[in-house]
């Protein structure tokens, strides 16, 4: 697809004129959490942050979302009108772990509206990676720091301007349309980009080896590597909640007389009450089962029914685990 | 505008049209809840906006129910149960005691006014008292206005 | 200091006194440290002491002696731990409570200088660092360097640490910990703001809230096996982010700690998105320390304040008409 260059400084103009037609979110940091605001072009736009603490999932599944209300007789159903959507500034590692929600959402048997209504509304443009977080490691799973896959457009940052590239049609309409700040690029651009992508997947160590995990996770179900994996984690929600890819959610009713909502929240397989049944039963009663949950969820079950490990690479679960149980770790003593 | 009932052997209580407190009470079974009783046997008149749960001790009373209670929008709180020594249960107005003294300041450190949760004592036979301490509950939360801050959940 | 803490639990092992040793190592992120469980006396090299060593370890305990009715004589294991001052104050309280026996547990404890914060280090991202004796020293992502001195990134809590040495212990290792001491400020300045300007306070830093409960999962005392959030008969507070449930959630959690924390921090660090909770935490504190003169996790034998009472306790709140 067409590649062009826009200097960095006219970014926020093309913005605030997309923002007439398109509802916009962009990484920003307020009150020291960085998230996925509403384009204010107040708000700097942050070109150098590794990664946003909350991913990017929750404008496409928000932590709480009304299915629906009623009032007295009347229900009205809360997903009438997505606006359309552009979300700016997202890291490839994210981009590519909507693809992942898109198979979980989006299958044979069932179509999750909710989802796939603001799904299709929205567009993606990317932000390559020149300098990689600590803890990253999407070069595990097929990715990169310029990896393509979930992007409409991706931008690689040249310093004083910006590559951009679209990667699917959507992508492509779009630029064609804003199009008056673009130029086209010169061939030391494209050197510049190699040279800063070489460069920042050379920076991204340690490896995570999946090779064969699948294979070695099915037979590892009563292995005893579980029995010792899990003693650090305190059953806390913070790796579900940040990873992009995690998508577990609970159903909840608030009802006052007349006036009632269904939301969907949510939910992480860490928590004690998960799989708690109502006659008592817990078939994940310690945090041995739920560790295991994870860790076969994410590099077994996932890939057996997705055919894709539910991993991205981003880190974050690394970064803000309070007892720093690192994922790669696991991976690490797993593979043996 | 205040709109001010007469009625004969009835004390002026003045009433805005629109705001008219709600105040849970909790009352012990065994003094409170009986003081209040007597205060309506002896055709004591006060403020009629309290509504009263009945609970088997001031020790029941779970701080939660204070909470959830203002989560809920009542305008303010009132707990009451029999004198210090007098509990039926022996002790459970002490625990009480405890317990409320922390949660009391608790609320009120993080910004609820305080009057619009208030411990009293009352005993069995004072039905007058239980009469005024409602009368100055009512009127202190009638003069904050109704309960708007943010941690009323409503789905109106 | 570490050398001796290694030593000691070598000699634990070898002697079979315990089954499992909790202490800490190397973690995977700069200078990180890590929470470590060792069933061996190989193992011991791996364990370190630090200004990074932060997490209270104690919250692992209750999770060993889970009640089995069935059994009639549990076989519950040794459990050897690594505590300095908070931390050993933690442990105090989960014996007081009966959550973790006493006669299963072997405390090391090791008297500490204080932790070091590394979220005080704003705005950078740390992608090397080393400590030495008074200096922190890290690289970012681009190579620059920067400098800090420890006191300067000393976590909140320890710079006003009443209590440096474990109250109890088996083993005690050399050292004074942290003399110095300056009292917290922080509940008395906020009580100085006006009602609204705390409420709205309270308010901003609640709605920050993901209600991922890292909190309530590194604090030692929540060792409930039903958190009140989550019961459904009846609901207490809703499971949204609404900004009313939320404040329930935080209200009933800190409450829940009357008389109970230790101030030990481990809430304040797991937060992902920082919520000031210690403004709040610490009021308890004070509060109960100004009424019924107790301080939580010094004592194995004075009664929690909310377990006992007073005939002549204050009756300043009370309502008179």
């Amino acid at each position: 697809m067409k590649q062009r260059i826009i200097k960095k400084n006219k970014v926020m103009d093309l913005l605030s004129s997309l923002s007439e037609s398109y509802r916009i979110y962009v990484a920003g940091e307020e009150k020291e959490i960085s998230r996925f605001y509403e384009f204010n072009p107040e708000r700097e736009i942050l070109w150098d942050y590794s990664n946003t603490l909350i991913p990017a999932k929750e404008i496409l599944f928000p932590q709480n979302q009304t299915l629906y209300e009623y009032r007295d007789q009347d229900i009205t159903e809360s997903n009438a009108k997505i606006p359309d959507t552009i979300i700016f500034g997202v890291r490839p590692c994210d981009a590519h772990a909507f693809t992942l929600m898109d198979k979980v959402f989006d299958t044979q048997e069932f179509q999750d509206p909710y989802y796939l209504k603001r799904h299709k509304a929205t567009l993606i443009i990317s932000l390559a990676c020149n300098i990689p977080g600590i803890a990253c490691f999407c070069t595990s799973f097929n990715s990169g720091p310029d990896g393509e896959k979930g992007s409409d457009i991706i931008l690689h940052d040249l310093g004083e301007k910006l590559l951009v590239k679209s990667v699917t049609e959507k992508g492509e309409e779009l630029l064609a349309k804003a199009g008056k700040d673009f130029s086209d690029p010169a061939q030391t651009d494209i050197d510049s980009k190699n040279k800063i992508m070489e460069s920042a997947k050379q920076k991204i160590s340690p490896q995570v080896n999946i090779a064969n995990l699948k294979e070695k996770l099915d037979q590892a179900f009563d292995a005893d590597f579980w029995d010792t994996l899990h003693r650090k984690c305190l059953g806390c929600a913070v790796c579900t909640y940040l990873c992009p890819t995690c998508h577990c959610f609970d159903i909840t009713d608030e009802t006052e007389k007349e006036v009632g909502r269904r939301i969907r929240c949510w939910d992480s397989c860490q928590f004690p009450l998960f799989t708690l049944h109502a006659s008592g039963h817990n078939p994940r009663p310690t945090y041995k089962e739920r560790m295991r949950q994870r860790i076969m969820h994410k590099f077994n079950y996932c890939p057996e029914n997705f055919d894709h490990t539910f991993c991205v690479g981003c880190g974050r679960c690394v970064i803000n685990c309070p007892v720093n149980l690192d994922i790669r770790e696991v991976i690490k003593e797993i593979n043996g | 505008m205040t709109k001010i009932k007469e009625t004969p052997d009835q004390k002026t209580i003045p009433e805005t049209k629109k705001y008219k407190p709600t105040i849970v009470a909790f009352l012990c079974n065994w003094c409170s809840y009986a003081g209040a009783d007597l205060a309506g046997v002896s055709r004591i008149q006060y403020a009629p906006n309290i509504r009263v749960i009945r609970v088997p001790c001031s020790g029941r009373v779970n701080p939660f129910y204070i909470v959830k209670a203002l989560q809920n929008g009542v305008d303010g709180v009132l707990v009451s149960g029999c004198h210090p020594g007098d509990c039926h249960y022996i002790s459970g107005n002490y625990y009480a005691r405890r317990k409320f003294a922390l949660l009391k300041r608790y609320l009120e450190y993080i910004g609820i006014e305080p009057e619009r949760v208030q411990f009293s004592w009352v005993s069995a036979s004072e039905g007058g008292r239980f009469a005024q301490i409602v009368e100055k509950v009512v009127n202190d939360v009638r003069k904050l206005g109704p309960n708007k801050s943010s941690i009323v959940k409503s789905l109106k | 200091m570490i050398k001796e803490i290694r030593q000691t639990v070598k000699q634990l092992f070898d002697q079979n006194n315990i089954d499992i040793f909790i202490g800490y190592t190397e973690g995977t992120l700069p200078l990180r440290k890590t929470p470590c469980f060792i069933t061996k006396a190989e193992d011991v090299d791996k364990l370190v002491w630090d200004s990074f060593c932060t997490n209270n370890l104690t919250v692992y305990l209750p999770r060993f002696f889970v009640p089995k009715p069935r059994e009639k004589e549990p076989k519950w294991p040794k459990v050897g731990i690594l505590v300095s001052g908070c931390t050993g104050r933690s442990l105090v309280g989960l014996f007081k409570e009966k959550q973790v026996p006493r006669e299963n547990i072997v405390i090391v404890g090791v008297p500490c200088d204080g932790v070091v914060d590394i979220k005080k280090i704003k705005g950078i991202e740390i992608n090397e660092g080393s400590e030495n004796k008074d200096a922190i020293i890290i690289k970012d992502k681009t190579g620059k360097e920067k400098e800090f001195k420890k006191d300067d990134l000393l976590a909140d809590i320890c710079v006003s640490c009443s209590c440096s040495v474990p109250p109890v212990h088996d083993y005690l290792t050399k050292g004074k910990g942290r003399v110095t001491m300056v009292p917290y400020t922080g509940v008395k300045e906020f009580e100085k703001m006006s009602r609204e300007e705390r409420w709205a306070y309270f308010e901003e830093q609640v709605s920050k809230c993901i209600r991922c409960y890292a909190c309530r999962a590194s604090c030692p005392n929540c060792w409930c096996k039903l958190c009140f959030v989550d019961h459904t008969l009846p609901q207490w507070t809703g499971i949204t982010n609404n900004v009313s449930d939320v404040m329930f959630y935080h209200i009933g959690r800190i409450f829940h700690q009357a008389g109970r924390c230790v101030d030990c921090g481990a809430c304040v660090a797991a937060c992902p998105v920082d919520i000031d909770l210690r403004k709040f935490t610490y009021k308890l504190i004070e509060d109960v320390k100004v009424f019924y003169g107790y301080e939580a996790g010094l004592s194995l034998e004075e009664l929690p304040p909310l377990s006992t009472y007073k005939p002549d306790d204050e009756q300043e709140f009370m309502t008179e008409p």
